[in-house]
């Protein structure tokens, strides 16, 4: 419908070698400390036994959902989407409550826990490198991949290219392509050849998760005025109904103790 | 039947008070560590753990045993039932001094504690945490004008303190509208993780459980500080209208387990109540104290006449629900840990909190308690003087 193209990463944990350089490079683009890294590179390990071995890992950083859930709990609004996909944080708006963190699904958002009210103390995540996808590059970690196990692409085409390639190597993929739909669909896809659990990532219905809290929320104004309402008229009742008893039996003492 | 009511000459000052202050001094020096180096170093939050003892404890059960105010509020002044109004004006006491603990704690919680006002100029109507911070700063005041007429009284004000009064049934209600809404959307505040936090716990309903069990929170509130006001400021004991509440707790209570057994038959979620390892474990400890042995207790007349066994049951009660509000803001979450490299999604993070965490919580609860102290003191806070009380013996 919009013309606008929607950014979108593919992973394909087959082709990824474990290298990291991902990470170094999304640090030096983004001029932040290692021990900082906005990316994770989470391994299962060695499986199998000795000739047969197998392992996988999976490169981690911002999912960028379509429709996310750190945006609908951040009660500042510092985080916004744009049309073409990233999810833009504005540490000028936060306030520091880490609502984002127990709200992301993928537990992508990160907090400055070493630093004090001076330096200030915010939460960092993959912008999915605005400053260069303005300028027709691709985001650093694809950029540098040496095994083009990270794409990037416009996300129509690449959930394309991934149902292709599943289709070309039955065998190699588990046929899934993760973020098409998982929680109402993401800007990150996966493909893998091992269960997507193994990989760490969670397992969610095609709902994003902030749904039912959203839903909720709906309910807030009308349910205030609701009850603000029912409250006003009860208490008006109960204080005719009880001045009505209070002239009725004036000559009585206690009206009070009686029950 | 022997009261506990033996009078002390004096309450004991300048122990209490010198403890009291000591605790504080030292939350004070934790809390400025923390602004000086941040969260970190004094605590054992993490990226997997951002939430922790401070949210549950200051937050959440902060938040609820504020309950109390709002809950006698209303059987005062919406339904009328003017024999309880003794226990109003110490019920919004607690509150709002309950309240102001939970803004300080999360003054020292918050990444930015100065942005605080951001909730009001930068607002996202999507976040239930921003619909907390709004009601609990508009509850806040709403209770400082429910209490003003005591400050006004105290202070030889009388037409002010009359003035008010005149006008308190819009604020009454609005009281009451706000901790309904805020109330209830603690619980809202973890629908947003239904990957997270156990089945046993989550459900869409959350807000109304929340609701329920902070009425029978209210009541158990108001029992237990009108008990211990009662023994440590030399007056008397409401036993009779006490009493009274505590025949509307197994009603609530009853209410409450429908609702929560209700929805996991609803939602098929029976079989997690033995499958689930510890977190059965915990769901039926926390069902246990908090409804079934309360709801039993305040069932049995003798046990609500005799006011050791009503303060015992309102401990019973407390514990319980607050063992509630723990398990669903942090026992019964698993959080994600991609950090340690560890696949696994919702591997096994540990968060154990740290002595200087849990001081900032207890200094913020000493000061509250001092608080109320110096306001019971020095205010016309309770009704009764000494002499007028006659312990009434059932009714």
């Amino acid at each position: 419908m919009s013309e606008i193209k929607q950014h979108a990463f593919l992973f394909d944990a087959t082709r990824c070698i474990d290298c990291r350089a991902c990470m170094v490079a999304c640090s030096v683009e983004n001029n932040i400390p290692m021990d900082k890294t906005r990316i994770w590179v989470a391994g299962v390990g060695l499986k199998g036994i000795f000739p047969n071995l197998d392992s996988a890992s999976m490169v981690y950083h911002c999912m960028h959902c379509e429709d996310p859930d750190c945006l609908s709990a951040c009660p500042v609004g510092a985080y916004t989407k744009r049309p073409d996909g990233p999810i833009i944080y504005d540490p000028d708006k936060c306030i520091g409550c880490r609502y984002c963190m127990n709200a992301c699904p993928f537990g992508v958002p990160h907090f400055d826990y070493d630093k004090g009210l001076i330096e200030g103390a915010f939460i960092d995540k993959c912008t999915m490198c605005p400053q260069r996808i303005d300028v027709g590059l691709e985001p650093a970690c694809v950029a540098t991949c040496p095994t083009d196990a990270l794409e990037f692409g416009e996300r129509a085409d690449l959930i394309a290219r991934a149902h292709a390639r599943i289709q070309a190597h039955p065998e190699r993929y588990i046929d899934h392509v993760y973020g098409e739909t998982e929680n109402g669909g993401t800007s990150y896809l996966i493909l893998s050849h091992v269960p997507f659990t193994e990989l760490g990532l969670p397992e969610i219905g095609s709902l994003p998760v902030k749904e039912v809290s959203e839903t909720v929320m709906g309910y807030t104004i009308p349910f205030a005025l609701g009850w603000s309402a029912v409250l006003s008229v009860v208490a008006a009742g109960v204080h005719l109904y009880n001045q009505k008893n209070e002239k009725k039996s004036s000559t009585e003492v206690t009206p009070e103790e009686s029950k | 039947m022997k009261m506990s009511l033996t009078i002390q000459p004096r309450f004991r000052l300048p122990l209490i008070v010198w403890i009291l202050l000591g605790l504080m001094g030292f939350a004070f020096v934790v809390a400025m560590v923390r602004y000086a180096v941040g969260i970190g170093p004094i605590s054992d939050l993490s990226n997997s753990y951002p939430w922790g003892f401070w949210i549950s404890l200051d937050l959440f059960t902060g938040v609820a045993i504020g309950s109390g105010a709002f809950v006698i509020a209303a059987i005062v002044y919406i339904f009328e039932l003017k024999e309880f109004q003794p226990l109003a004006k110490p019920a919004v006491l607690t509150g709002f001094l309950g309240y102001i603990m939970v803004v300080v704690s999360l003054l020292v919680d918050l990444g930015h504690p100065e942005r605080i006002y951001y909730m009001l100029i930068h607002t996202n109507h999507t976040s239930v945490l921003l619909e907390i911070g709004i009601c609990v700063m508009s509850y806040l005041t709403v209770l400082a004008i429910e209490f003003s007429p005591v400050v006004f009284e105290g202070i030889k004000k009388e037409k002010w303190a009359h003035f008010i009064h005149k006008f308190i049934m819009p604020f009454v209600i609005l009281g009451v509208v706000l901790s309904t809404l805020h109330q209830s959307s603690l619980g809202s505040l973890l629908l947003i993780q239904p990957t997270k936090l156990h089945p046993l716990w989550w459900t869409p309903i959350l807000p109304i459980q929340f609701f329920v069990s902070a009425l029978a929170i209210g009541l158990g509130m108001v029992i237990l500080e009108s008990t211990l006001s009662s023994r440590y400021f030399k007056r008397g004991l409401e036993s009779h209208l006490l009493e009274k509440l505590g025949k509307a707790i197994p009603v609530i209570l009853a209410i409450y387990l429908v609702i929560k057994f209700g929805e996991l038959i609803w939602a098929s979620d029976l079989h997690y109540l033995f499958s689930s390892g510890w977190m059965s474990i915990l769901f039926w400890l926390e069902i246990l104290v908090s409804s079934v042995i309360p709801m039993i207790w305040f069932s049995i007349k003798r046990l609500r006449q005799n006011p050791n066994a009503l303060l015992t049951g309102a401990i019973i009660l407390l514990i319980g629900m607050i063992f509630n509000r723990f398990n669903v803001s942090w026992f019964a979450i698993q959080h994600p840990d991609p950090i340690t490299y560890i696949p696994t999604f919702m591997s096994n993070v540990k968060y154990i909190p740290t002595l200087p965490e849990m001081a900032v919580s207890i200094g913020i609860f000493s000061a509250g308690i001092l608080a109320f102290g110096l306001a019971a003191r020095y205010l016309p806070v309770f009704d009764n003087e000494p002499e007028q009380i006659q312990p009434s013996v059932g009714d």
